[in-house]
């Protein structure tokens, strides 16, 4: 049985026939291709798949395509404010810290100057801070950030954790990921 | 040595691509005509299959092929050739594949699965590695005599047992019969999974001319390409296998998992594409798991604290199928001593086919086990004698002028696991944190010479209870909270890569028109951050600026210069070391093809900050811009060629180890490091918050230093989940029981200690500007650091992991203290 839903994805107004077993991460990945939300589990466990569905952190995994028809969708890849100017502006190592011991990102960028200026202050925060290293868990931990700053400017150490909470990587340690998101709101 | 690049913590090559989802998977990516591979896999662990009936599944929507086992041509390995892609007749674990149904689309796939019939003969199971050892355990491969095998590996026909390794250095029996104090006991470590959060994923296209082309999440795109070549009869030519970028490897994505499986199941739908990407249930029965061994350790040790000679008996879970696990088993066998001297050694190594799912690399395999034995029994070795756990481990570590137990003779190059062990400590809060217990011989400690104190050997779901340590001085610091205790563990530990000895690593370096360069290696970037680092090694050897060096971020085994795998720790060290040679090459070739045109012998010029120059006149000089394309002089005649270095390198003098007592050249380099833990324990709830996780590593020079730290970070956190919550858990018929992400408890966000990372920076000769391997070796000693801070906190012996709440809560009401 299919239905046509409509909904707003990365603020572009979509419209499509899907049938009502399809997750909103089938209809983000297969049906938009938009490849950018992970798919880790399937159920749930590991938020990679999270995007933002009406202000609030979702996982895609867990949503069906129907439910969230009349939504606003943001996937990671509508996070970009300036794609149009990507030689422009800062480096993307640039955001200073909270006053943690850890070394910053310094030095030469290997891609080239002023590239990813464009970026999102959460996204430039990963980056200065070593918070990325496979990348499969990144842009769902970039997305819960995203929600949490929404709702809350100014998120202590604790709200964070528990924005992040259930979301895992295998990577960091997390320790990182902490960093960078706490050192968003000194932007 | 003053660096440009090395030593600078410059931002990810691969960081923009990941923080805006436009990094490409496996799974991403989708091809014209793609057909989904759904596998059936078996349910029984042990059995024979007596019947496969796929008709009905065939006539399911969308079907378009069901594979199964029939007609696979040999058996597969790249050590030991004993398996195939998928079962042909009998089944050794519960997941092993069956049947894989091609269809349209993955939800016709999944829905004729259930299509499928099959018969089994049940057979006996076994999944513990020591029981299958035993002479009358079932049988799992009867006739692994035959099977075709790498030489160094030693089965014993008749048994489970598909390698034994020995080490054997002095005599043992007399270190024993004059040792003061002998400790015994049987430590355990568990099957674990890797939770890479990318999941196993594959596209293959079967080639109507011949020859397959492989999109694959793999570490290892060059042995994959071996054993396809090997399995379907194609040339090398003709097998092409490209790697996007892996999300997680650690281990888990090395050798060859499902990509075999896949060919196989290509071969059937010549022309289309076929992808196939498991579930992540799939990912706890359908590839490798990690870990899983019993140790069996006796230490002998002076009245001084010197150990005298250790005896060792290592079980180390093989799964189903060996292959995997044979160069586990070499490592647990020759770093059971752990970073130190001992003169008496006799260690063997057995791996066992069980009926568990193949144990496969794991970050750091072979050293955890052991390690985990070793310095645990450390410090219970401390206790007896009544010596602090730092004092006995100073005492014995192994440094410049020490031998290890392969009979290697350390340099001052190979790294200070003393200054290690002095950071860690000094990072806890000094030696006064780990004063000797105030009462060790509490129990029959035999106090005589020749006298042999046996622990009673726990069986590996015990802990014993011995006293509890006073903390005193600047450490004794009052719990959080009432019911609360602290503790602090050190553990040191010392690792190299278990490779062939011919292990190759290769780098390529194009001179681009812009006088950038190109880099391609067949290195895989996991997430470990190896092609940043390799581009600032590139740099440093061209005097480039960073933002002139670009590396190739895709592996295709059509273009990519040779690589073993990306394991082992040693992708810094040896494509380094390839880059460092390709580079000396181009720039030989630069100044020849400049000595031409500026008329100056080529050894008066230098290349340095994108020119060519004259050491003696530096206004003489060509950009290499210039050269890149080939020079032409005002006539326009070409005076040289395109520029291309290329480097190839394989680590020297390694050999085979001797058959009978394992001694031999088989370790390249080492990196030693210690590891420390600061806990704290509810007595009442048996809850354990690791507080703080401190590793110093000697990792020779530091290339980059977030990126070291990541990768140290990293390790330690993954760790940290064996050491106190993760354990897979196979019922009596092999079935897992905490296949998901629920059942099997990872360490979340909200688990996280204070981190922190510490480098000892001993250069080593080599490695690249002094650089060694520090990928895994986080991972080795979190596990008995953690314990050892239990311990401390609560009186209490734990030799078998994870050291949960449960069983916290059990040794205390064993001891005697009410819950």
């Amino acid at each position: 049985m299919n239905y046509t839903i409509t909904l707003k994805v990365n603020g572009r107004t979509v419209q499509r026939d899907v049938p009502a077993h399809l997750t909103l991460l089938e209809f983000i990945r297969s049906g938009l291709q938009l490849t950018g939300t992970k798919h880790g589990c399937g159920n749930g466990e590991c938020g990679a798949c999270t995007v933002i569905m009406d202000g609030k952190a979702v996982r895609a995994c867990l949503i069906l395509a129907v439910e969230a028809n009349g939504c606003a969708v943001e996937t990671i890849e509508g996070l970009v404010e300036s794609p149009l100017a990507p030689f422009a502006g800062e480096l993307p190592g640039a955001v200073t810290g909270t006053g943690h011991s850890h070394p910053e990102i310094n030095g030469a960028s290997p891609v080239g100057e002023g590239v990813g200026a464009g970026l999102h202050p959460i996204q430039r925060a990963f980056l200065a801070k070593g918070a990325v290293q496979c990348g499969f868990c990144t842009p769902g931990m970039i997305m819960a950030a995203k929600a949490l700053y929404d709702r809350n400017p100014n998120p202590d150490r604790a709200a964070v954790v528990e924005a992040l909470g259930g979301h895992l990587c295998r990577c960091t340690g997390y320790q990182p990921i902490i960093d960078a998101v706490l050192a968003v709101q000194t932007e | 040595m003053t660096y440009q690049t090395v030593g600078q913590s410059v931002a990810r090559l691969d960081g923009i691509e990941k923080v805006t989802g436009e990094a490409v998977f496996v799974d991403d990516i989708s091809l014209p005509g793609m057909l989904h591979a759904r596998v059936l896999r078996s349910q029984r662990a042990h059995a024979l299959i007596t019947g496969l009936d796929v008709s009905e599944a065939m006539a399911q929507p969308g079907v378009v092929a069901v594979v199964t086992g029939r007609g696979l041509p040999r058996r597969i390995g790249a050590c030991i050739q004993d398996m195939y892609p998928m079962a042909v007749d009998r089944v050794r674990y519960v997941g092993e594949p069956v049947a894989v149904v091609v269809a349209e689309n993955p939800h016709q796939a999944h829905h004729a699965l259930a299509s499928i019939k099959v018969s089994y003969q049940d057979l006996a199971v076994v999944t513990d590695p020591w029981e299958a050892s035993r002479p009358g355990a079932p049988q799992i491969h009867p006739d692994q005599a035959v099977y075709h095998r790498l030489p160094g590996i030693h089965p014993l026909p008749g048994s489970n047992i598909f390698h034994r390794l020995q080490v054997c250095r002095g005599n043992t029996a007399d270190a024993f019969r004059e040792a003061f104090l002998v400790v015994e006991n049987r430590y355990w470590h568990p099957s674990i999974y890797h939770v890479q959060l990318e999941p196993h994923g594959a596209i293959a296209t079967y080639h109507q001319k011949g020859g397959l082309t492989m999109y694959a999440s793999s570490q290892a795109p060059y042995v994959v390409r071996h054993v396809i070549c090997e399995l379907l009869g194609l040339p090398p030519g003709r097998v092409r296998v490209i790697v996007p970028y892996v999300g997680g490897g650690f281990g888990g994505k090395s050798d060859h998992t499902i990509e075999p499986l896949l060919a196989w199941v290509a071969r059937h739908v010549p022309g289309r594409p076929v992808k196939l990407v498991l579930t992540r249930e799939e990912m706890a029965c359908g590839t490798v798991i990690g870990r899983g061994a019993l140790v069996h350790y006796r230490s002998a040790v002076s009245q001084d604290g010197m150990l005298l000679g250790v005896e060792a008996e290592v079980f180390l879970n093989g799964g189903g199928y060996g292959d995997f696990a044979v160069n586990i088993v070499t490592a647990a066998g020759i770093s059971a001593t752990g970073p130190y001297q001992v003169p008496n050694i006799k260690i063997t190594a057995h791996g066992v086919y069980t009926n568990t799912p193949p144990t496969g690399a794991c970050r750091g395999y072979g050293h955890p086990e052991v390690h985990w034995a070793c310095e645990r029994q450390m410090d219970i070795i401390a206790a007896r004698l009544g010596m602090s756990p730092v004092e006995i481990r100073l005492k014995n570590a192994l440094g410049p002028g020490k031998v290890n137990a392969i009979g290697q003779q350390m340099e001052s190059h190979n790294g200070r696991v003393d200054l290690c062990i002095q950071q860690v400590v000094d990072a806890l809060g000094g030696p006064e944190c780990f004063l000797p217990r105030t009462n060790p011989c509490v129990g029959s400690i035999a106090l005589e010479p020749g006298g042999i104190e046996a622990d009673p050997l726990p069986h590996p779901t015990g802990a014993n209870a011995s006293p509890k340590a006073e903390p005193s001085g600047a450490c004794a610091k009052p719990a959080a909270m009432p019911g609360k205790v602290r503790g602090k563990g050190i553990a040191a530990l010392m690792k190299c890569p278990i490779m062939p000895t011919n292990a190759q690593s290769g780098a390529i370096i194009k001179l681009e028109e812009d006088g950038g360069v190109m880099v391609s290696v067949g290195a895989i970037e996991m997430g470990q951050g190896c092609h940043t680092v390799l581009a600032q090694i590139a740099a440093e050897a061209l005097s480039l600026p960073l933002e002139r060096v670009q590396v190739a971020p895709q592996v295709d085994t059509f273009h990519s210069p040779y690589e073993w795998q990306t394991v082992a720790s040693h992708t810094t060290w040896a494509v380094g070391n390839a880059i460092r040679l390709a580079a000396a090459q181009l720039c030989d070739k630069i100044t020849r093809a400049a000595a031409v045109i500026l008329q100056v012998p080529a050894e008066r010029l230098e290349v340095v900050g994108g020119r060519v120059q004259d050491r003696e006149r530096p206004e003489r000089y060509l950009t290499l811009q210039q050269l890149a394309r080939g020079y032409t002089d005002a006539r326009g005649t070409a005076l040289s060629a395109p520029l291309i270095g290329e480097g190839n390198f394989v680590p020297q003098g390694l050999s085979h180890l001797d058959p009978e007592t394992g001694q031999g050249n088989i370790a390249a380099d080492w990196t030693f490091a210690c590891q420390g833990a600061e806990v704290e324990v509810d007595t009442r709830t048996g809850e354990v918050t690791v507080l703080r996780l401190v590793s110093a590593m000697d990792v020779g020079k530091v290339i980059n230093p977030v990126l070291a730290e990541g990768q140290i970070y990293g390790a330690a956190v993954q760790a940290m989940g064996a050491a106190i919550c993760e354990g897979i858990v196979f019922d009596r018929e092999g079935r897992i029981r905490n296949p998901s992400l629920t059942d099997y408890k990872v360490p979340g966000v909200e688990d996280m200690p204070e981190l922190q990372a510490l480098f000892v920076e001993t250069p080593e000769e080599s490695g690249p500007y002094g650089a060694r391997g520090l990928g895994e070796h986080g991972a080795v000693c979190v596990p008995p650091a953690i314990a050892n801070a239990i311990q401390q906190a609560t009186g209490l012996e734990f030799f078998d992991l994870p050291v949960t709440a449960e069983k916290i809560i059990r040794a205390q009401q064993k001891r005697g203290v009410p819950a």
